[in-house]
């Protein structure tokens, strides 16, 4: 065997990143998106707007009559999610049956908002970033796993095949020829957010340990269900009792969260949830907030609903804090401005990693594959021009839906966040099918065009909202309200992208591929050294 | 077929990479659930750590485990050399799983 490891290094980083690419896009696109999915949720949700929520809340008298008067008989239970400065609203939830229900309630004033009719950036963008909305078989779970996988094994081998790595800190010519330039960036990319990009990825794989290795207790705890609850309760906590099938009250749930705190050393609830509710055996778990620390801990208090006494407390154990430790480290569900703001950028940073590395590959190859007749190149560039313009388009075209779209709308049988849901896929396909038409003709064009509808659409988000809402730049950037200032900047972001999308569009007209009569054998050997 | 001439000179035959792939992706995860395992029922016993915290501790080394594994396979090894430790180790350690062991706790 006559290969060195770095050079087998170098095929499988290669393989790997054309197969995976697309994929691995969408997921850091999501991901990236999802560090401000709460200030997405403020621009897609005006009617959640609201004041930053009072130091006081008053549990009572604000979610008691609305679970009362809005959750029904047949919920096995209900939940509360405390207002925070970035989502300043109560999030009351509950299920029936596979009907999932959603309310909003002014934590001031106990009104329940209208409804939202959209899943926003947490419904929607969120969940698209962990599991694909893929829900078969835990499909999307399984898929953005070997994503993970393959993006630790891409770096890992993107660092081995470099020979010099900290020149690369330093080297982006943007003006040379476009393979030279895309690998630039590609290498500057990927070096100079390298510890971040390693480390969102396995934390999060970490997150999931229970999805990803689900036979992982067997060995301690044994193969059946019983040993699934017995490994549940000891490492995360979880207090159950069933049903008595007899009416019950609910006792003063404010009175419940002062004594959970008083057990927290200071420390504020997040959450509440309430089992069995209406039942004599119903009873209410508060939940530990994690705006003060990376860590998402597991902390619990049990109360039984009637009398308010306490049932049980869990706090999770040095090696589970650990992997919680972990857990927020890539969730960053932390108060930190300027470090969410350099996830966000890191995070964009590989999204440009991933699509200048196939630039790279698609402009290196394109002439060797037109001279041998082979099809490689110009499905992959549909593909990735699809996934990587595509899905941008499609996210902004999602934004414009969900400000365009009444609140009644709906098309068949989706409802207005179906049909939301609707607009981004056709829009995706859209992008897939017009690269796909236009990958026999110049090879920027597919592209420049899509780049150029990625700007239209982000200015016509930012235009709607301002006429839908009248919470256009000259208001939220001067009202003072932590919701304002996130719709503000949400509409910044949009015109950023479309600033950035027009002048792709325009660089990459400036700079087409060589034709193929003009490689010389010595030039090809020289752009062969590239890879 | 590899692009480059690196992928000429490692892969024999037009199967190999395929059969590394499966191994890699499919043997590599085989191996590492099982190790996982393995090492969350050893640990308790041997240091004392709750089970609770061994089960865990195992699975987050089982991810940088796999992730070895996955470069391993793809290094240049010899086919037959993956094919046993990603193929035959893995198969004969769930056969052990899933057969043998649950007799051990009933």
């Amino acid at each position: 065997m006559n290969t060195t490891f770095r050079q087998s290094m170098q095929g499988l980083h290669t393989w790997a990143g054309v197969l995976l690419g697309s994929l691995l896009f969408v997921i850091f696109w999501m991901g990236s998106l999802s560090v401000f999915d709460r200030e997405i949720d403020r621009w897609m949700m005006p009617a959640t707007r609201l004041a930053a929520p009072p130091a006081a809340l008053a549990l009572d008298r604000t979610v008691l009559p609305a679970a009362e008067q809005l959750v029904g008989r047949d919920a096995t239970q209900w939940s509360v999610n405390l207002p925070t400065e970035r989502a300043p609203m109560l999030l009351l939830r509950w299920r029936e049956g596979d009907v999932r229900h959603v309310h909003h309630v002014d934590p001031a004033s106990g009104a329940v908002l209208a409804e939202a009719g959209t899943l926003g950036g947490t419904g929607f963008i969120f969940p698209f970033h962990f599991r694909l909305h893929l829900k078969w078989m835990d499909l999307g779970y399984w898929l953005v796993g070997l994503a993970a996988m393959s993006m630790l094994v891409l770096l890992v081998s993107g660092v081995v095949m470099h020979r010099k790595i900290f020149r690369e800190f330093f080297t982006f010519r943007p003006a040379k020829r476009l393979p030279r330039a895309s690998l630039d960036l590609h290498n500057l990319a990927g070096v100079l957010a390298l510890p971040f990009h390693f480390l969102i990825t396995l934390s999060g794989l970490l997150i999931f340990i229970g999805i990803y290795f689900p036979a992982s207790h067997w060995g301690a705890y044994g193969q059946d269900s019983k040993a699934k609850d017995a490994y549940t309760a000891e490492a995360n906590g979880r207090f159950t009792r069933p049903k008595l099938g007899e009416p019950g009250s609910l006792a003063s749930l404010d009175r419940m969260v002062a004594q959970a705190e008083s057990h927290w050393a200071g420390e504020r609830a997040n959450y509440l949830r309430v089992w069995h509710p209406r039942d004599a055996a119903s009873y209410v778990e508060v939940r530990r907030s994690y705006a003060n620390e990376v860590t998402m801990n597991v902390d619990q208090v049990y109360f039984d609903a009637a009398s308010g006494v306490e049932l049980r407390r869990f706090e999770a154990a040095p090696v589970k804090n650990v992997q919680r430790f972990f857990t927020g480290l890539h969730f960053i569900q932390f108060d930190h401005w300027s470090l969410r703001w350099l996830y966000f950028l890191a995070g964009l940073s590989g999204c440009v990693m991933i699509a200048t590395g196939f630039l790279f590959w698609l402009e290196s190859r394109r002439a060797r594959h037109a001279r041998h007749g082979l099809a490689g190149v110009r499905v992959v560039q549909a593909l990735t021009v699809g996934s990587v313009t595509g899905t941008i388009a499609a996210t902004f075209a999602f934004f414009i839906a969900n400000r365009l779209l009444g609140a009644s709308a709906t098309l068949g049988s989706w409802d207005r966040a179906g049909t939301e849901m609707a607009v981004f896929y056709a829009v995706w396909v859209g992008c897939f099918v017009h690269a796909a038409l236009v990958a026999r003709r110049e090879p920027s064009l597919g592209w420049r065009q899509q780049c150029m509808a990625v700007a239209v659409l982000a200015l016509v988000a930012v235009a709607a909202n301002g006429l839908t809402t009248g919470g256009h730049l000259l208001n939220t950037l001067s009202s003072g309200r932590p919701s304002d200032a996130a719709v503000a900047g949400v509409d910044l972001l949009l015109l950023v992208s479309a600033a950035l999308a027009a002048w792709t569009a325009r660089r990459l007209a400036r700079s087409p591929s060589p034709a193929p009569s003009r490689i010389t054998p010595a030039r090809r050997a020289g752009l062969g050294e590239l890879a | 077929m590899s692009t480059g001439q690196a992928g000429q000179k490692w892969a024999r035959h037009r199967l190999e990479i395929p059969a590394r792939v499966l191994l890699a992706i499919g043997g590599g995860y085989a191996l590492s659930a099982a190790l996982v395992l393995a090492v969350a029922a050893a640990l308790p016993p041997m240091t004392g750590l709750a089970r609770g915290e061994a089960v865990v501790l195992a699975a987050m080394l089982g991810f940088l485990l796999y992730l070895g594994l996955l470069l391993w396979a793809f290094a240049p090894v010899r086919l037959r050399r993956v094919a046993l430790w990603l193929g035959g180790v893995p198969a004969l350690a769930w056969g052990w799983i899933l057969w043998v062991v649950p007799s051990a706790f009933s």
